[in-house]
Formats: structure tokens, C-alpha cells, sequence
């Protein structure tokens, strides 16, 4: 499996944030930036407001004459730079001033109106933009006082380019780090998801990395591992108790047989009645035998122990093969036994367990299909999977018994005979071992299993 | 032959029964015995159980095939489990057998052990007194007549043939012509066997086929 990023509760959590820093980032520049340029504004403005009424005293005492006399005073001598002044009659004609003619048309709409002006400078023509303020005077002139707002204008554009920088570098560095968090954080957690699918695919000796940073992470991966550390124990000691229970029961089986084998042997033959009944005796010892064998085997496969060296089985080629092996022993019954199967259809698995697991279904269908009745196997590729079918038209199995059907001993229906009571149980723990399911329905009418092992 | 077998009881059955058959054994009774015994290199056949005390049986085996030992070795297991019988042909074991088991069925793959040895493998041609197996064409014919046979027959005749005159157990036909190595049904075998004897004995006063009881199947010639 990929690392998928972009799909992961990290990725998504910084992105988030990083949205949310750019845009606090932003609001916060872009208001200083605002502020700054009104703050501007004000200063201006003050200063042509404290202009105009000085003037408006002068032109009070001193009439055009004195305020003519006062503008050219400020131009010339001591006036502000970038000052704009003009003193112009009722018909917006120029008396006095550093503007050759009246900047507007007629009397401006609004208090704080602007224009550009064109200066000759050494060398060079310049268009400045000029904030200014117009009065009229009780006599009927006009006074105009502005500023040069050439250089506020600059210092504004510089602020708004560092904005804007600010705002595009704050989202790339708060982009940059969540991306490395998240993916740091994502790749702890594949790697935690990772050995989780190691184990459950069987191999129970892996553990989950433990970075050394002593965080939630390391506690969490500690624990689990903790928690992985007593199964493995506990699937050891079960497999021990199970091999020594093996061959602590094969053991005396084995010497009762070899004592009975060696009875049947003796130099002088026994009594024919003798004789038989030690070989029915045999036969129930063989039987016990093999009830805990199989015991046994549906024990090593709940255990979780791994499949050991899994290879490709053919399912359908197995399938034909027992068909094939079973068919004139359902023939001697009168049952038909047919299969059908795709090519190709491989799993990954044990192929005498796969084996064991079909026997186990035919023998079922052939014990409990009364004569005239028929037996299908069918295998059939699927998307991931490799599907096996074996259905009959026997008596089958009521809905209320289906569940239970695959516990150990399980045995239903009127006077059912024979068998350890134990072959649905295997063929389940058998699926099992292979990541497969165990299924029964209805054949209407009949069993019909179905076994879904993934390939 | 050589037994390495540490329960002392089931041993003594088992050397009784072999020396009733006709074989010479020795015994012993723990793994570094065993050991000891078997790297010595005169038996021509060892059996020994898996289990031991000391020194684990495929120990034992995979010492002797490090010493360049080929002698034929049967190991017997309480383990029952198809793992371990993988693990135990992989360790160089030459067949395997799950306690309990019928002595029959030893007897019978000590014997096929034994004939292993010298019988040459390459031969394409298989005939036991009129009845020739053509192992490149498949073909079968009984006194000059063509017998039209499957393949699953035609496996099931050969493997007899390879062993005419050796007792075969069903357990060992289920091994050698179906790779199956558990206990299915008993008499699925009987079955395929009278197929077989139908195809090649019928109309014949000479039957090749034979059954014994107890045991299994031989195809010789002499009834």
C-alpha cells in the first residue's frame, strides 16, 4: 500500500492551519497597511488645514494682496516641499501661486480632491500626484492649498508589496512545515498500519518501530507491542501444549496399536472371531486417531499460527483432481459428482490442507445425498478472490442450524450416522487459515458452501 | 537396519515385528546413540523417530547427509501435522510416516525403501509377464491387446508396476498417485483399484492384481 498523503487526518490538519495562519497573517498586514495609509492621509491633511487657516487669517487682515504676498513668500523662501499653493478669482483665473492654472474643473465635488501636477525638474519632466484643499475666500476668490503626495504614494506601494510578500511567505513557510509534519506524522502511522497488516497476515514476531522520542506515539507503539509480546507467548505456549498433547496421546495409541498389530501377527494364527474382533478394534483405534488429528489441527489453525511456507495451489486443478478421485465412489452410491472449474484459479496456500478442506465437503455431500441425488463442484475466479462452490440436493441444513454447523461435534438432523462430527469445523478452520470465509446456504434444496479464499 | 526409537516399548514390538519379516536391526534408544550409530554408515536403512531425547531426529538426518550419507531414512512422528512432514522431508528424510500406524504399512515402506535403492530409474519401458507399459507413448497392452486406460489409470498402473512384487499400501497409492497425505475415506482407493483390475484382468486366468488383506495391493505375476 502507497502512503496516500493527501488522505490522511494530518495532512488535512495542516492544511487547515495553514489556512488559518495566512489568513491571520493577511488580515493582519493588510490592516496595518490600511492604518498606515490613512494615518498618512490625516498627517497631510492637518498640515494643508493648518495652511489654509493661516492664509484665511492673512487674507482676513491683508486681503489678495497679503495672501498673494504670503504665497510667494512660502515658495520662494521657506514653504514646505512639495507644497502646492494658488489664489485664483471667482473665474478660476490664476493670481498667484505655484500652479500655472486651475487644476479642476469649476469648483471640486469632494473636501480632500486630487491632481497631478507636472514639475520640470533638472533634466527630467516628473508627474507628481498632489492632496489638496479649497477654500473659498469671502471676497469671492478661490484658495487652493495641496501637497506632493509623490512620496507617501511610494511608501505605500512599498508597504503593500511587503505585505503581499509577507502574506505569500507566511503561507509557503506555515505550507512547508505542515507538509513535513504530516508527513511525518503519516509515515508513523503507515508504519504502525503496515506491521498491523504484517501481523495479521501471520507473523506474529513483528513489532511496532519505536522512534526514541519518548511521545504519544512511542507509548502507544510500546503497548501495542506489549500486547503483541504476551499473543506471540501465548500462541507459543499453545503450540507446544499442542505438540506435546500430540504426541502424548500418539504415544500409547501408538503402542496399543503396535500390541494389537503384534497379536494379529502371532505365529499361531488366532480364532478367526478373535482375530476380527481385534481388527474392528483397530479400526476404532485408527478412527480415534484420526477424530484427534483432525482436533488437533482445528486447535494449530485457531491458534492464528501462520499458514508456513504458503505456494500457489491451483483450486481448480485440485478440485477436478478429487472430483476425479471421488466419482466412482459416489458412482457405487448412485450420486453424481460433477465439477466444473476455471482455469487460473490460484490462491496462495497449503495444497493438502485446500485438499482436506474439499474432501471434507465431498465426503459430507456423499454421506448425507441419498442415491439419485448429485454432488457439485464448481471454482470460479473472482475479483481478488478465488470462489468454491459445493452444493448438493440433499436434506441440507435448516436455517436455525447453519450458524452452529461448523462447531466442533455439531450433528443435526434425524439419526445422522458416521463421522467425527468434526468436518465442517475443519474445513472452516482451514478457510480461516487462509484468509478466507466459510459460507452455508440453501441449495433450495440441499447444502451449498461456499469458500471465498483470497488469492 | 537401524531403529532409533526412545519409547522402549513400542520399540520392542517394532524390532520383533522386523525380525519376524526377515530383517536384521539394531536399536537405539536415545538421539546421540543414534547419532553415533547411524553416522557409522553400515545400515541400509534407518528409521528413526522424530522426537528424541538428546538429539532431535531430523538432526540426526541432516548430519548424515552433511557426512555425504545416502542411506535411505523412514521417519516416524507423533507430529501429524503437514508441516512437520514438510519439515521432515525437507531435512533429507525419505518418507515419513504418522504414529500410530499399522505395521503393515511400515513394513511395506521399509520394503519400497529398500527396492528404491536399486532399482534404476531410467527405463521407459515397464513389463510384469504379458502386461507392458509403454511409459513414452502411454500405452498399455495386455499379451499384445491395447488397453485404453485415463491418465489418473495409467499413473495408478505405473506406480504398481515401478513396485511389482512389493506389498503397496492404499496410504502409499494416495501419496504417490494423488499427493494426498491425509486419511480419506477408506475404500476410495478399493475402487479405483477394481477399476484398474477390471481394465487389465478381466477375460484373463492370469490375474496380475492381488489383494492382501491387511495390507494393501501387489501386481505379480504368481498369484
Amino acid at each position: 500500500m502507497k502512503l496516500d498523503l493527501f488522505n490522511t487526518t494530518a495532512f488535512r490538519l495542516s492544511a487547515g492551519y495553514t489556512l488559518l495562519i495566512t489568513l491571520a497573517v493577511a488580515a493582519t498586514l493588510v490592516s496595518a497597511y490600511l492604518l498606515t495609509e490613512r494615518l498618512i492621509d490625516d498627517e497631510l491633511d492637518l498640515i494643508i488645514d493648518t495652511e489654509l487657516k493661516s492664509l484665511e487669517e492673512k487674507y482676513a487682515r491683508a486681503g489678495v494682496a497679503g495672501v498673494t504676498d504670503e504665497i510667494n513668500l512660502r515658495i520662494e523662501s521657506w514653504g514646505r516641499i512639495g507644497g502646492v499653493y494658488m489664489i485664483a478669482d471667482a473665474n478660476f483665473e490664476r493670481i498667484a501661486g505655484n500652479l500655472t492654472s486651475w487644476p479642476f474643473d469649476g469648483m471640486p465635488g469632494e473636501p480632500w480632491p486630487q491632481f497631478d501636477i507636472t514639475t520640470i525638474e533638472p533634466g527630467r519632466r516628473a508627474v507628481h500626484p498632489v492632496r489638496a484643499a479649497v477654500r473659498s475666500l469671502p471676497g469671492g476668490d478661490l484658495l487652493l492649498v495641496g501637497t506632493d503626495i509623490s512620496q507617501g504614494r511610494r511608501f505605500a506601494e512599498k508597504f503593500r508589496l511587503a505585505t503581499l510578500w509577507g502574506i505569500g511567505l507566511s503561507a509557503l513557510v506555515a505550507a512547508l512545515a505542515g507538509y513535513w509534519f504530516s508527513y511525518r506524522l503519516a509515515r508513523r502511522v503507515d508504519e504502525v498500519t503496515r506491521t498491523c497488516q504484517r501481523i495479521i497476515a501471520g507473523d506474529l514476531g513483528s513489532r511496532l518501530p519505536v522512534a526514541g522520542a519518548d511521545d504519544e506515539f512511542d507509548s502507544l507503539a510500546a503497548s501495542v507491542n506489549r500486547v503483541l509480546d504476551r499473543l506471540e507467548d501465548q500462541a507459543g505456549t499453545l503450540r507446544a501444549t499442542f505438540d506435546s498433547t500430540a504426541h502424548d496421546l500418539r504415544a500409547p495409541l501408538h503402542r496399543l496399536r503396535t500390541r494389537m498389530d503384534a497379536l494379529l501377527l502371532r505365529a499361531p494364527p488366532l480364532e478367526p472371531a478373535v482375530h476380527e474382533s481385534i481388527e474392528s478394534a483397530l479400526r476404532e483405534v485408527d478412527q480415534l486417531q484420526r477424530t484427534l488429528a483432525t482436533l488437533l489441527q482445528i486447535a494449530l489453525a485457531e491458534s492464528g499460527a501462520p499458514l508456513a511456507a504458503p505456494a500457489a495451489v491451483d483450486v481448480g486443478e485440485l478440485a477436478a483432481e478429487l472430483v476425479e478421485l471421488y466419482e466412482p465412489v459416489a458412482g457405487a452410491q448412485g450420486v453424481q459428482l460433477a465439477c466444473e472449474s476455471e482455469a487460473q484459479a490460484r490462491v496462495q496456500g497449503n495444497r493438502q490442507l485446500l485438499a482436506q478442506l474439499l474432501t471434507n465437503l465431498i465426503e459430507n455431500g456423499l454421506k448425507y445425498v441419498p442415491a439419485g441425488g448429485r454432488i457439485d463442484v464448481a471454482v470460479r475466479r473472482r475479483a481478488g478472490s478465488v470462489q468454491l462452490i459445493v452444493s448438493d440436493d440433499g436434506p441440507g441444513i435448516a436455517a436455525e442450524d447453519r450458524a452452529r454447523a461448523t462447531q466442533p461435534f455439531a450433528r443435526f438432523g434425524p439419526g445422522k450416522q458416521g463421522g467425527s462430527g468434526l468436518g465442517l469445523s475443519l474445513v472452516a478452520a482451514i478457510a480461516r487459515l487462509h484468509r478466507g470465509r466459510l459460507e452455508l446456504e440453501s441449495n433450495e434444496p440441499g447444502l451449498k458452501v461456499v469458500v471465498e479464499l483470497p488469492c | 537396519m537401524l531403529l532409533i526409537e526412545d519409547d522402549t516399548e513400542a520399540a520392542r514390538f517394532l524390532v520383533k515385528g522386523l525380525r519376524e519379516s526377515g530383517y536384521t536391526v539394531d536399536h537405539a534408544a536415545d538421539g546421540r546413540e543414534g547419532l553415533f550409530r547411524a553416522t557409522e554408515g553400515q545400515f541400509d536403512l534407518v528409521v528413526t523417530d522424530r522426537m528424541l531425547p538428546h538429539i532431535d531426529g531430523l538432526a540426526i538426518i541432516e548430519l548424515m547427509r552433511r557426512k555425504g550419507l545416502t542411506t535411505p531414512v523412514l521417519v516416524l512422528s507423533a507430529l501429524g501435522s503437514v508441516d512437520d512432514r514438510v519439515k521432515g522431508l525437507k531435512a533429507g528424510g525419505d518418507d515419513y510416516l504418522t504414529k500410530p500406524f499399522a505395521f503393515a504399512e511400515l513394513l511395506a515402506r521399509i520394503e519400497a525403501l529398500l527396492r528404491r535403492r536399486s532399482s534404476a530409474p531410467q527405463v521407459t519401458r515397464l513389463k510384469v509377464e504379458d502386461l507392458e507399459l509403454d511409459l513414452l507413448a502411454r500405452r498399455v497392452t495386455r499379451a499384445g491387446r491395447e488397453i485404453e486406460l485415463t491418465a489418473r489409470e495409467l499413473k495408478l498402473l505405473e506406480f504398481l508396476m515401478r513396485r511389482a512384487g512389493q506389498v503397496v499400501t492404499r496410504t502409499m497409492l494416495l501419496e504417490g498417485v494423488w499427493d494426498l497425505h491425509f486419511d480419506p475415506q477408506s475404500n476410495l482407493i478399493d475402487v479405483h483399484i477394481s477399476r484398474l483390475r477390471q481394465a487389465i484382468d478381466r477375460g484373463s486366468d492370469h490375474p496380475l492384481i492381488h489383494t492382501v488383506r491387511g495390507s494393501g495391493y501387489v501386481l505379480r505375476s504368481d498369484p
